[in-house]
């Protein structure tokens, strides 16, 4: 395997995954951040290539998808590792702001009880093992779902603005 | 045209995800799918409660600026259905639609006005309704450069 190949996927993709993870920089998080972070892997692709040639689509894909692989990877793993080591995470510090909300919604007390439940188990796994099979699975899931869509339509989008520019200059 | 409407519908499904709080009414089995739905969008969005679209009790997944932008791309993909989007967008429009949100975000962090949830929608609205013609024409791009003989 060329790694080098791989590498603007690889360190735009760790830089998302870590902007997903780190307490406090997650809160300046955005939808916009996995697209910036393909569109930057496409830039830092034909600079390590020095190829400044027009992106194909094929290759944008390729190189957005590996972006948002990496991402998922990388957010994941950080997620569950600092959860286990914490034994701390979202779910256990939104749990009373949760309680309220489920409490607020115009369903039956039953189903309320039992949406409860669930999160309370989850959230005693937390508490005392540091670790949750139910949401280390939601959340790698998660991740790799979100992850490779916006990975994929960044580098989509950052092809064609990168090659709207490169025909700019050339008929300019 | 059979592309454009999928996206519209995928698009469309999409939204109805981040107003999902909405529909529990409808059917309160699905409340047991909100705190899955909430992380996801969480991955995407910081879901400042401030910053939220709220209506009847209710609060959307994601923030008034993100919200704006899906919309958006909602709003585009409808519009591409009636008429095709240019085939290669002029970079300039998309600059300048960033070029309004970056203004919009510095102006109300220096203080020289609050936070305002329309404001914020409407910067993302446009950001988003520019970037459909964008991401279709690279989605087109794709499709063509697969149908050629001897892609693998």
């Amino acid at each position: 395997m060329e790694l080098k190949k791989y590498l603007p996927s690889l360190v735009c993709g760790f830089s998302a995954g870590v902007l997903q993870v780190v307490p406090l920089v997650k809160s300046f998080s955005c939808c916009l951040v996995l697209p910036l972070a393909a569109f930057i892997a496409l830039i830092l692709e034909q600079k390590s290539t020095n190829n400044y040639e027009i992106i194909s689509a094929k290759k944008a894909v390729k190189i957005g998808l590996f972006t948002g692989l990496f991402a998922a990877l990388f957010g994941s793993l950080f997620e569950i590792l600092i959860t286990f080591i914490t034994k701390q995470n979202d779910i256990i510090i939104t749990f009373p702001e949760l309680q309220k909300m489920v409490g607020n919604f115009p369903v039956t007390e039953e189903m309320k009880k039992e949406v409860l439940q669930l999160f309370q188990n989850v959230r005693n796994d937390i508490l005392t093992t540091g670790f949750s099979w139910l949401y280390s699975f939601s959340l790698v899931v998660n991740d790799f779902f979100i992850d490779i869509l916006f990975g994929v339509t960044g580098g989509l989008i950052g092809s064609q603005i990168i090659n709207n520019r490169i025909n700019n200059s050339k008929y300019n | 045209m059979k592309i454009r409407v999928t996206l519209f519908l995928l698009i469309a499904l999409w939204c109805i995800g981040f107003f999902f709080e909405w529909l529990i009414p409808v059917n309160e089995k699905l409340l047991a799918l909100l705190p899955f739905l909430h992380q996801t969008y969480s991955l995407i969005c910081h879901q400042e409660k401030v910053k939220l679209i709220t209506s009847n009790g209710f609060e959307s997944l994601v923030c008034s600026r993100c919200a704006g932008i899906y919309i958006g791309l909602l709003a585009g993909s409808l519009f591409s259905i009636f008429k095709l989007p240019y085939k290669n967008p002029d970079i300039k429009v998309l600059s300048v639609c960033i070029l309004i949100m970056l203004l919009d975000i510095a102006a109300y962090s220096v203080g020289i006005y609050h936070y305002s949830k329309l404001i914020a929608f409407i910067t993302g609205f446009l950001l988003g309704s520019v970037a459909f013609s964008y991401f279709y024409s690279g989605l087109i791009h794709l499709f063509i450069e697969i149908k050629k003989p001897g892609w693998n």
